[in-house]
């Protein structure tokens, strides 16, 4: 079974993003970069269905600027097969992103493909599924658990207040969750090997795709500093400012 | 301009971030329809259309839209699209997180997520990197398709008298089916990653009295911790600490509970969105960073909390 | 709280710009450290320092290595684990030859992991440090029969190794060492003795344990020169390389100390129940020389152990400097204060101290990690012996002064932290406490000293010296010639700097043929002021690499270009005027240093 991996570079976790000045967006230039942490999962998920015997062949692709060849270099340190980047300076929108993954899931034909289930930087969490739906495939979105079978898939997945089982016919989608693994650390003998499996690249063009962004970002702000010294008077205001001001509680 | 609103129920009943979705599509303007699609769930499309402003429940029924699949689920909106719908709105829910994306991809638009606020009706704000930026968007699409956060928009009243239309259920695609379902509602949430925290400390007094911040937990969906003071005093095990020497927690939400505010408990949750203090004494410095302080005894205030979130 | 995050793009500026990345990977044997491959590696183990090392840090201290009963010790929770993690992972074999499983990677790029771990968990990189030693002994000059049996399994880790010289009558002095070896006509030796200071002497982490472990002969001279080196397990090791009978080398007590406590300094005691049995390497009697082999690399590991330490005090200083807030800055308008404590001028002074120590030293290591791989593989024999020659220079500065820094920037990140810094779950003091070792390990600095005055700089009546100093006097002059202010600055202080070198170095080369004792007595203020120059000289070079970054399109990361060289410019406005002082020591200071009787003290 062929396992396609989808990976976004995105900024490294750790990094504080600043709001540029002029309100044009999050200022990433010179910030440290790396896999976002839901691909990291879906990787390590994909690299123990190799070491289970059901997956035969790992391909991570990404999407978007040369440098995400690093990013899938990590992937391929973690144990992909080989990479594939779909190489543009254009900024991808999800809904671009599915095309391309689309059209490339047309040509290489895997059985099973798992995301991340939104990147941390947008925080859209609408690839997958939109992959999915583009496909007429199967989804199961925020998996805790994914078991594989006899062309069929039954994933444990992350439902508000507990869980769904889900059972799908193959090929089709996953997303992960939090709890689905812990990735493994990339060992240094793999990063050296790393660099001799094979990464190709292609472009949107090539494979037929419109990637002209549909939203366009009018501004970006950051959010409000909170103060701090602020008081109720009783459990009644605050369970209302909770409600209507803040609105940390429904 | 008419909205269609996708219910999120459990067939007898409507479930809480469907009012929140109605809301929100209230402020865009225009005439709201809600697609209720299950099985046998008339009563969940009973509750949709006592919503003010609804002007019409669309109520599909079909035996394996009892527990839809999201394929499913999308497919009986779909067949509703693009029709007359100027909006497709759902919760930002696991339900409308699942489906939403599906339905935008096969109209071939974009899709905003986890809307905020609606600033014109193709231009709305959403967090961006964990809440650290909010970004404007405008979507020339036709159709705009929105998820959008429950607490950012109040439920509507109820009281309404919109119309129930039963429409015809898109078949079964097979592809796949949910076999089981598990609640796990005693489970709490891991402390690091929970976007609800109460964190209890030396004030509590005694093991026991931790208990007082379970049943306020268990309302909130929080993971409780605790202040170095509470476990040195052994009321509750190590992994249960917020702090320096403890675990770092940002949530959404930070209840301080009989914490006094050492500054070393601050480092480990001064990041939080919003932190409520409560403590009996008004010169505790926890006060001094907390959005919302209310002084007195917790023995007090904690159930009073727990009871009036209802 | 502060967590430690490895601070890769100043690492990557100083190995690429600084050290010459570039030309290390067009030497035979380490074509595979591109700069992207390397990027990739250091990612891997700043992820690795801050997600598993770091967190166990402050535990580790907390809750110590104990011995428990039958001599076993017990590590802290999580040390094992993460031991066991590390060399899944195969940190342990970066440099270490691909016959024997490792990377063969350049100590270039280990000497930039190598510093995350120590920043990270200093305790917890000790028993990687120490069995790289007795990897490295085995390596160079044990027999075939040795390699086979013992090196692939402590390249992979499954086994760790100990270094034990320190008896309780031999410190410093190892011509003291009074443990026994007896041949046995089978090839093997009995051993008797005791042996202290056993950093993971014994531990939970393996199945066993290899000590390299000094000892005499009966026949042999006395002093140095009658000192040999043995491997003696732990376990014995059968033929097919499982492990066998347990070998009579048992831990009889662990030392409490002030610091680094997670690592477990063992009391060893041989021979107690009929003999330990060990394995000669190479000659009997040349023990010390082969030890002098690997003490290089082992002065400048604990060198780059002050690095770290300092460069971990940094970070959590700032990181409370930030956040505290306490008093309104002086002279700063409201809306431009951040309202914290590093608002404050005084803060500012110490952290722009730490930062430019930190990077200073870092600089100065790392550029010579890039000499031992010119040493070791450049196709040239003249530049490999002129690349020795300059590392040999520079390892006692390296290990002398980056620790005796890490003292003063570690009492810095306490005294930011003011009252807090002396409560230990701050976290500050243990920096303190885990630093205060560097200076007294693998050589103390007195005696790093002595070795610069002696055999590098007077055996060869300064000429590997002055060679150095004409370098730093090029880079001074290149300062001075430029347009911009703060260059022409750093080239002026730089430029007294090294006038105040040459004159201590006029000084020393006479004086410690003639007047032996006076040269000893100020040696260590000549290798602070080596230190200090060093460090002027490197970010000297940082800055004009810096300017010129900034002059290119595209040319860098412009905070980090601008941060580079303001950092230059305190250290050669505050920190490089103390070479002066150092001179004036050396100069006129030896007489002072011995002018009282033992008697007065």
């Amino acid at each position: 079974m062929k396992i396609l991996i989808p990976i976004k570079r995105v900024v490294d976790y750790n990094v504080k993003v600043r709001v540029k000045s002029d309100g044009s967006g999050v200022d990433t230039t010179n910030v440290k970069m790396s896999m976002n942490p839901f691909d990291e999962i879906a990787v390590e998920e994909a690299v123990r269905l190799k070491e289970k015997g059901v997956a035969t062949e790992i391909v991570a692709v990404s999407c978007g600027v040369a440098a995400c060849q690093e990013t899938l270099r990590t992937a391929l340190a973690l144990g992909a097969d080989r990479a594939i980047l779909i190489e543009t300076d254009v900024e991808l929108q999800p809904l671009a992103v599915a095309k391309l993954l689309a059209a490339l899931a047309a040509e290489e034909k895997p059985e099973l493909m798992i995301l991340g289930k939104q990147a941390i930087d947008d925080d859209a969490n609408q690839t997958g599924q939109m992959l999915a739906a583009l496909l007429d495939w199967p989804q199961a979105a925020f998996a805790s658990k994914v078991d594989i079978a006899a062309g069929v898939a039954t994933v444990k997945r992350e439902v508000d207040g507990g869980t769904e089982t889900v059972e799908m016919k193959l090929p089709a989608i996953v997303t992960t969750d939090l709890r689905l693994n812990e990735p493994r650390y990339a060992t240094l003998p793999n990063i050296m090997k790393a660099k001799k499996k094979p990464l190709t690249t292609t472009t949107p063009a090539a494979l037929n795709v419109d990637v002209a962004p549909r939203l366009t970002t009018l501004k970006v702000v950051e959010p409000p500093k909170r103060k701090g010294g602020g008081k109720v008077a009783d459990v009644k205001e605050l369970v209302a400012k909770l409600r209507t001001e803040a609105k940390v509680i429904t | 301009m008419t909205i269609l609103v996708l219910a999120e129920h459990d067939n007898a009943s409507l479930k809480s971030s469907t009012g929140h979705a109605i809301a929100a599509a209230a402020r865009l303007g225009g005439d709201i329809h809600v697609l209720v699609a299950g099985h046998d769930a008339q009563g969940a499309a009973q509750a949709a259309a006592q919503f003010e402003g609804v002007a019409k429940v669309l109520l599909a029924d079909a035996a394996h839209l009892a527990a839809p699949t999201a394929d499913n689920a999308a497919s009986t909106a779909l067949s509703l699209l693009p029709g007359a719908y100027t909006h497709v709105v759902a919760a930002a829910t696991g339900f409308g997180k699942s489906i939403i994306p599906r339905i935008a991809a096969k109209l071939d638009v974009a899709q905003v997520s986890e809307v905020t606020a609606i600033e014109a009706p193709d231009t709305f704000v959403r967090p961006i990197y964990a809440g650290n930026a909010f970004a404007t968007v405008q979507s020339k699409d036709p159709i705009k398709v929105l998820t959008v956060r429950t607490t950012a928009f109040d439920s509507p009243k109820t009281g309404g008298s919109g119309a129930i239309e039963t429409i015809e259920a898109a078949a079964d695609s097979g592809l796949s089916r949910v076999t089981g379902a598990e609640l796990t509602k005693s489970e709490r949430p891991e402390l690091t990653s929970a976007r609800v925290v109460i964190s209890g400390g030396r004030g509590l007094g005694s093991s026991e009295n931790f208990k007082l911040l379970e049943a306020l937990a268990d309302k909130l969906q929080a993971a409780i911790g605790a202040s170095r003071a509470a476990v040195d005093a052994g009321y509750v095990p190590n992994d249960y600490q917020v702090g320096q020497t403890g675990k770092i927690v940002a949530p959404d939400l930070y209840i301080a509970v009989g914490i006094s505010g050492a500054i070393q408990h601050l480092a480990g949750m001064k990041d939080s969105k919003v932190i409520v203090a409560i403590n009996k004494d008004p010169e505790a410095p926890i006060f001094q960073i907390a959005d919302y302080g209310l002084v007195g005894d917790l023995f007090a205030l904690v159930p009073e909390f727990t009871a009036e979130l209802g | 709280m502060s967590t430690y995050y490895a601070p890769l793009a100043e690492m990557q500026f100083v190995m690429n710009h600084l050290a010459g990345l570039e030309q290390v990977a067009k030497l035979p044997g380490f074509e595979d450290a591109t700069p992207d491959t390397v990027a990739a590696i250091l990612d891997e183990a700043a992820k690795f320092a801050t997600q598993v090392l770091d967190p166990l840090n402050a535990s580790g201290d907390r809750e110590g290595s104990k011995l428990l009963e039958g001599g076993v010790v017990k590590t802290p929770a999580g040390f094992k684990d993460a031991y066991l993690q590390y060399c899944d992972n195969g940190w342990n074999g970066l440099t270490k030859s691909p016959e024997y499983g490792g990377q063969g990677l350049p100590q270039l790029v280990a000497t930039a992991v190598e510093e995350m771990w120590h920043a990270s968990n200093l305790a917890f990189d000790l028993c990687p440090l120490l069995t790289q030693g007795a990897i490295e002994a085995i390596e160079l000059r044990g027999s075939d029969a040795l390699k086979k049996k013992f090196l692939p399994r402590m390249v992979a880790g499954t086994w760790t190794g100990t270094m034990n010289l320190t008896e309780p009558q031999a410190g410093s002095d190892l011509a003291a060492v009074r443990t026994r070896a007896i041949a046995q006509g089978d090839g093997t030796y009995k051993l008797h003795g005791q042996k202290i200071f056993i950093t993971f002497g014994e531990h939970d982490y393996t199945d066993n344990i290899v000590h390299l472990v000094l000892a005499r002969t009966p026949d042999a001279p006395d002093g140095v020169k009658g000192i040999s080196l043995f491997v003696v397990p732990k376990f014995l090791v059968n033929d097919d390389g499982t492990p066998g009978a347990r070998n009579d080398v048992h831990c009889v007590s662990l030392e409490r100390k002030l610091g680094i406590h997670a690592s477990p300094t063992a009391v060893l005691a041989y021979g107690d129940h009929g003999g330990a049995t060990g394995y000669l390497v190479g000659e009997e009697n040349r023990g010390l020389e082969y030890m002098f082999i690997m003490m290089n690399l082992a002065r400048f590991s604990v060198g780059l152990e002050g690095v770290g330490i300092s460069d971990r005090a940094y970070q959590r200083a700032v990181t409370y400097a930030r956040d505290r807030v306490q008093g309104r800055a002086v002279g700063l308008e409201k809306n431009a204060a951040t309202g914290a404590i590093i608002d404050h001028p005084d803060v500012r002074r110490m952290l722009m101290t730490m930062r430019a120590y930190t990077e200073a030293t870092r600089a100065v290591a790392y550029v010579t990690a890039a000499a031992l791989d010119n040493a070791a593989n450049n196709p040239d024999a003249s530049a490999r012996a002129k690349a020795q020659a300059f590392a040999d220079f520079m390892i006692p500065i390296v290990k002398g002064w980056s620790t005796e820094v890490a003292q003063e920037v570690a009492a810095l990140g306490v005294q930011v932290h003011g009252g807090m810094g002396f409560i230990e779950e701050t976290g500050a003091a243990q920096h303190l406490r885990d630093a205060r070792i560097t200076t007294i390990y693998e050589g103390t600095t007195g005696i790093q000293a002595n070795d610069l005055i002696g055999r590098k700089t007077a055996r060869d009546s300064g000429a590997v010296a002055k060679a150095v100093v004409a370098e730093i006097h090029k880079v001074a002059a290149t300062l001075a010639a430029r347009s911009e202010p703060s260059l022409q600055a750093i080239g002026v202080a730089l430029a007294a700097a090294t006038a105040d070198l040459q004159a201590a170095l006029d000084w020393m080369v006479p004086a410690y043929g003639q007047r032996t004792r006076a040269a000893h007595a100020v040696a260590v203020a000549y290798l602070k002021l080596w230190g200090l120059a060093a460090g002027g000289w490197q970010m000297g070079r940082a800055a004009l690499v810096a300017a010129d970054q900034q002059a290119a399109a595209g040319g860098g990361d412009p905070a980090f270009l601008h941060a580079k060289i303001a950092t230059a410019r305190f250290y050669a406005d505050c920190l490089l005027p103390q070479a002066s002082a150092y001179a004036r020591t050396v100069l006129h200071g030896s007489e002072s240093v011995l002018a009282l009787d033992v008697e007065a003290f």
